[in-house]
């Protein structure tokens, strides 16, 4: 919930910078490593925006994966579902783990109030 | 008219923002930040007791509380002469960096060599919430259940060091130990795993060398 609150008002300010709006979608990558449930992530967004003038916004989540790496076998190495283990599954030694701790606001859509972009300062 | 446009940022910048200050203010002050992360009831408020009363005379030490509600567990850390500020979230789950930094201010917590951060019990939330501190330490008691590591991995896989609590109950309860420790170095092969009783004492040493070590390197490094 408060990750969500905080992604709402990163989306506000950024709006505000941009001559005010109102914001339709927000994308984020969130890694697997991160401890955040993206279908938690939604529903905490959802009752973040309901009843405000961005309600209906959609949050959408893109997954984002771990690489894991082995040096001693000096391969890339899948991780067995639903296991976090961080040894390499061959040769049982810690494998190099990169990525997946993402939790990153990507970009956001917004309809502006301005009409047209730079209107106010073009000569009539 | 429609607009996109690209932030890139990441969600809990501001909080990151407010840690890089508390990591400053750390370094500056030469001191110890600890944070401290478990389910409610593992005992990390009966852990700090008795490493307050080992490090006495010795290193300096405070101790920043968060709760829901309710200043009990300031209060037992205040009873033993050491200070304490506690956070009442109010409903949230967990602390955040601006909190830290407004209890450093306001609640009278002098410069010392270890600060204590005791986070709201939860494995889960705290764990996305960097404090500016120098390490996590995750806390889990004996009488949970002993697949707890595996459960909740990223707290497992981030913290430097696990301590295994209430160990003097080890013989009434179907703990795996070895197993526990297994799990734990398979999540972190390279984080510390400390066995430890409150009650007993034991474990209480090899806890708090860490802490001195660690005080030390930081001193260290700092000059």
């Amino acid at each position: 919930m408060g990750i969500a609150l905080e992604v709402y008002r990163t989306c506000r300010r950024t709006i505000e910078e941009h001559g005010g709006g109102r914001l339709s979608r927000v994308r984020m990558a969130v890694g697997e490593l991160a401890a955040v449930e993206p279908e938690l992530l939604v529903y905490a967004w959802e009752a973040v925006v309901v009843g405000g003038p961005d309600e209906g916004a959609e949050l959408a989540v893109e997954w984002r994966p771990a690489r894991q790496f082995c040096a001693a076998c000096g391969q890339a190495k899948a991780r067995a579902s639903g296991s976090w283990l961080r040894v390499c599954p061959d040769c049982g030694l810690p494998l190099e783990v990169s990525g997946g701790d993402e939790l990153d606001v990507l970009d956001l859509s917004f309809e502006s109030d301005a009409e047209e972009p730079g209107a106010a300062g073009r000569p009539g | 008219m429609k607009q996109v446009v690209t932030v890139k940022r990441h969600a809990l910048a501001a909080n990151e923002e407010h840690a890089e200050l508390l990591r400053r203010r750390f370094a500056g002050s030469g001191t110890l930040a600890v944070n401290l992360i478990s389910s409610p009831g593992s005992g990390k408020t009966t852990l700090l007791e008795a490493t307050l009363r080992a490090l006495r005379g010795t290193v300096s030490c405070a101790v920043i509380e968060g709760d829901v509600a309710t200043e009990n567990d300031a209060d037992r850390i205040r009873a033993l002469g050491v200070p304490a500020h506690q956070i009442l979230t109010g409903g949230s789950c967990h602390l955040d960096a601006r909190q830290v930094a407004r209890a450093l201010d306001e609640g009278g917590i002098p410069e010392v060599d270890v600060l204590f951060i005791e986070n709201v019990g939860n494995l889960i939330c705290p764990t996305t919430y960097d404090l500016g501190e120098d390490f996590k330490v995750v806390v889990l008691s004996v009488t949970e259940g002993d697949d707890k590591p595996v459960k909740y991995p990223a707290i497992f896989s981030r913290a430097e060091a696990a301590v295994i609590s209430k160990a003097d109950l080890l013989p009434h309860v179907p703990f795996d130990l070895a197993a526990v420790q297994a799990r734990i170095r398979s999540l972190n092969p390279t984080g510390t795993i400390l066995v430890a009783s409150a009650l007993s004492g034991e474990g209480i040493g090899g806890w708090t060398d860490l802490l001195r070590t660690r005080l030390a390197a930081k001193r260290r490094a700092g000059v």
